[in-house]
């Protein structure tokens, strides 16, 4: 009880304490802040990719004919929920007299890649609408449609990073004329493809918002190989059922596109050791790992900074026991032992490291939850863009703050075993309480090792 | 005097001042090493970018580009603050080596290696031609071919090292180039609807820019033949106008002066053929041309720089309370001074002269193990690499070679007197209060 009102006491009287506590705090909200914005932007990453290709893709060397049988038998297993066909090429769009952009033609069948993608949600017409999204176009039945990325037609402000809506919308209905091509062994063959834009797409990555176009599947088969006999793709796109085991998952796919290979094209060698069956995420491993990296770095970087908070909390504390000298000695003299001694101040540290990575943390969420908002403020106020979609590749700044999100995976060995230590968002909260408490030890001792008899005499 | 002599008796007798020392140190430290590498990074970026870009380019997004140009570059290469000036072609083609069936969409750049090297940094990039870029497309073997020129990351790969692993025989390799031409209203080609343009070209040289994005996608061929690839004869076209101003001009003035002249000659061929072409071609200086590229490691170099400002503030909390740790052992001492006549403004110099000596002594201490780290740091990443396949960048990835480490004497002095001013701005109120204490009290004999 006398430890925990020594405790409360010097908390409240010595305001130098406060000095500590906001150092802590700082360092505290400064890592969460720095170690939320790189998690938040690596799931925006693994997010996108998930987004834009389901969670496993499956990608011949040559287009696939006879896919819907592949379709079928992989939505028939249960660790399936839906499986879309796509076929990709590239094209030059023009979208007005002398303008003409590169473009990533995407065939597909909008419905199917719904199932997979949740396409639909990215369809500024159709996302409120209900049914299916479509390619078809109002009061043009028979026309070919198709859908366009935002920036495609329409760039970013260059102040407030946002599309003129009204300049896209009045976009929907044109007629563009989309130039393509099909490579055979001997030549290659120019195709022409006027369609009218049906929506816009904007998925929110700039990267795939500038160059990505959606065509019907059927309809880009038929101007790119108008020869082929059954329907042809270039990629399967896949969407498992929840909770299904990725590794497990992949396993079962390869065995379906084994027997779907055997039954279909007896067997082809090429087909079967040149197919990649990859998640999307490992599509992006390379990447993630280097932002993981540099995010493992620059938090390493202002960790080591961070230790002045130790050295502060050691200054602090060492004065508070040069001055209550005299405290010290009297309660020692009163029968306290030394270790309790050392546990008040210890106590104090662990209060103020407490105390301190509690507000940090408060206030590195509130900084990260409106990071936007402040953003937007810098702008309105300073005139200045941080953040754009152009530059970053997503049009928000991601602002979640996942407490059990990993930050760092430090593999060890001990005694020949493998051993990986994880380090969580949340750690820094426990590290900053200990860091805390290791500046309070070195004074701790010292008050310990007061001698009563020295400081009570009366000379 | 004794301001001088206390304030260093003071940092050498107590202890306690070596804690505020090393705070200053490891914080000076941290931000010298990662300051240098970054300011290294930034520079050697941005100096990358402006060798590929120019001064200025006068350009446009659409793949139709921009007629009239010929006259205009004439009227560039007339003004005074203009040095040299290269007319481009930038488009996609789809290309195949000779004997393969495999294509690859890749990014072309239409240029005459002569005028190109002279506005632009081209020739250094190259690697048989960098003395005599002129020649950038004769092949090897035969002069009179077409030659092409790849990015180097087209035909290579980079290892863990950042080295290129070569393939032999490379000089004599064809390529079969394929390009959609357009017309200028940017339909297509003249010829039969089913076509392409397509010409076979001759390795004659790989281009390393050091630009990731650039050398993993460009390949450059001459300005003519990549005009008739992409049905830019007629008229003949280009897509940007890259300009190298004369030395000394100042890069907004010959920006300026550009993009007056571009809108005066807009203005006279208002009402000509293909005028409307012109309408879309905006003038930038390099830095605004390559801003995509620029701008994320201008930022992070400047949100570095802030986050450190943030971290120094436990440097001066830390130099505060040292400082009135000392302060309140020192009463005495202060009570004396002041006695024998010192002033209030005396004992804040004599404070201050204190945290400038910790300043002084942390940065000192800071700036020599960062200069030491920094000497060291390519070998550290190396025995790091070695021992623990640990690397600061994946060097498959990323298009950078050895960690920058030269110091800017720029930022050497920043980083020192920020120090100094964040020592000064700690002691300012134990300073302060030390000034205004009183001897008659705190010399009364019971305080003794």
């Amino acid at each position: 009880m006398l430890k925990l009102f020594l405790c409360l006491r010097y908390l409240r009287k010595k305001k130098i304490v406060f000095l500590s506590i906001a150092a802590v705090a700082l360092s505290v909200s400064l890592l969460i802040v720095v170690a939320s914005l790189f998690t938040g932007f690596i799931k925006a990453v693994e997010h996108a990719a998930d987004e834009a290709l389901g969670d496993v893709v499956l990608s011949p060397p040559i287009e696939l004919a006879k896919y819907p049988l592949l379709i079928e038998s992989l939505e028939e297993t249960p660790i399936v929920e839906a499986a879309t066909a796509a076929l990709l090429a590239p094209g030059l769009l023009r979208l007005d007299t002398g303008n003409v952009r590169p473009v990533q033609v995407w065939g597909i069948d909008p419905r199917g890649r719904d199932r997979v993608t949740g396409f639909k949600k990215s369809l500024l017409r159709q996302k409120d609408t209900a049914g299916g999204p479509s390619f078809e176009i109002d009061g043009s039945e028979g026309k070919t449609g198709g859908f366009v990325g935002i920036a495609v037609i329409n760039e970013p402000n260059e102040l407030t990073d946002e599309y003129d809506l009204e300049a896209v919308e009045s976009m929907i209905g044109k007629q563009i004329i989309l130039t393509t091509g099909t490579a055979s062994e001997s030549e290659i063959k120019r195709r022409l493809l006027p369609f009218h834009i049906a929506d816009v797409v904007e998925t929110g990555v700039y990267q795939f918002d500038k160059g990505y176009m959606y065509l019907p599947i059927e309809e880009l088969q038929r101007r790119l190989y108008p020869e082929a006999e059954s329907p042809l793709a270039g990629q399967i796109l896949i969407k498992l059922a929840d909770n299904t085991d990725t590794e497990g998952a992949l396993a079962v796919i390869a065995g379906i596109w084994r027997n779907f290979v055997d039954e279909q094209f007896d067997g082809d060698p090429y087909l079967l050791h040149r197919t990649e069956i990859v998640t999307s995420r490992e599509m992006q491993r390379q990447y993630i790992a280097a932002y993981q990296k540099q995010m493992g770095i620059l938090l390493a970087i202002f960790g080591v900074v961070s230790l002045g908070v130790i050295l502060l909390v050691f200054c602090i504390f060492y004065m508070i026991v040069r001055l209550k000298q005299k405290d010290i000695a009297i309660i020692r003299s009163c029968g306290m032992a030394r270790t309790s001694v050392a546990l008040v101040f210890v106590n104090f540290g662990l209060c103020v490291g407490v105390i301190g990575s509690v507000i940090g943390a408060i206030l590195g969420w509130l900084i990260t939850v409106n990071v936007n908002t402040i953003e937007e403020w810098i702008r309105i106020i300073f005139g200045l863009k941080l953040w754009k979609s152009s530059v970053y590749l997503f049009n928000r700044i991601p602002n979640e703050v996942d407490w059990f999100a990993t930050l760092l995976t430090i593999p060890i060995k001990v005694f020949g075993r493998q051993f990986a230590i994880s380090l969580e968002l949340y750690h820094i909260v426990l590290v900053a309480i200990l860091a805390a408490a290791v500046g309070a030890l070195i004074p701790a001792v010292v008050a310990a090792t007061t001698k009563p008899v020295n400081i009570l005499q009366y000379e | 005097m004794y301001k001088v002599t206390l304030a260093i008796r003071y940092l050498l007798r107590r202890r306690i001042t070596y804690l505020a020392v090393l705070a200053v140190a490891l914080c000076v430290f941290i931000v010298l090493v990662v300051m240098t590498v970054m300011a290294g990074l930034v520079n050697d970026f941005k100096h990358k970018n402006h060798l590929f870009a120019g001064d200025c380019v006068l350009s446009t997004e659409s793949l139709v580009g921009f007629a009239h140009y010929e006259e205009f570059v004439r009227k560039l290469e007339e003004t005074d603050c203009v040095e040299a000036v290269s007319p481009v072609v930038k488009s996609y083609a789809l290309i195949s080596r000779t004997g393969s069936q495999s294509k690859a969409g890749v990014e072309i750049m239409g240029l005459d290696p002569g005028l190109h090297g002279r506005a632009t940094g081209f020739g250094e990039t190259l690697d048989r031609y960098e003395e005599d870029f002129c020649r950038a497309f004769e092949p090897e073997h035969d002069p009179n071919l077409a030659g092409i020129v790849f990015g180097i990351d087209l035909l290579y790969r980079r290892d863990v090292y950042g080295n290129y692993t070569s393939e032999a025989g490379q000089s004599r390799m064809s390529y079969s180039v394929s390009c959609f031409p357009l017309t200028p209203r940017g339909a297509t080609g003249t010829k039969a609807m089913d076509m392409v343009e397509t010409k076979t070209f001759y390795y004659s040289d790989k281009s390393h820019s050091g630009l990731a994005r650039v050398d993993g996608a460009m390949a450059y061929l001459p300005l003519e033949w990549a005009q008739t690839l992409c049905g830019m004869t007629d008229p003949n076209r280009v897509n940007a106008i890259h300009i190298k101003f004369r030395p000394g001009v100042k890069l907004s003035d010959g920006c300026e002066r550009v993009a007056s002249l571009w809108e005066g000659f807009k203005q006279g061929k208002a009402g000509e053929d293909y005028a409307y072409l012109l309408d879309a071609v905006t003038v930038r200086h390099w830095k605004d041309y390559r801003r995509s590229s620029i701008a994320p490691m201008e930022k992070e170099q400047t949100l570095m720089t802030v986050m450190f400002g943030f971290v120094g503030i436990t440097t001066v909390f830390i130099v505060f309370v040292v400082s009135y740790m000392i302060i309140s052992h020192k009463t005495k001492d202060i009570g004396i001074l002041k006695s024998i006549g010192a002033s209030n403004s005396d004992i804040i110099q004599l404070f201050s002269g204190f945290a400038f000596l910790v300043g002084l002594s942390g940065s000192g201490i800071g700036l020599f193990g960062g200069w030491l780290f920094l000497l060291k740091i390519n070998q550290i990443e190396d025995w790091l690499f070695k021992h623990f396949t640990w690397q600061l960048w994946d060097r498959t990835i990323y298009a950078i070679g050895d960690i920058p480490n030269q110091i800017e004497l720029k930022v050497v002095v920043t980083i020192f007197l920020s120090a100094i001013v964040a020592c000064l701005v700690g002691v300012l109120v134990p300073s302060w209060q030390a000034a205004r204490q009183k001897p008659a009290e705190t010399l009364q004999v019971n305080q003794l």
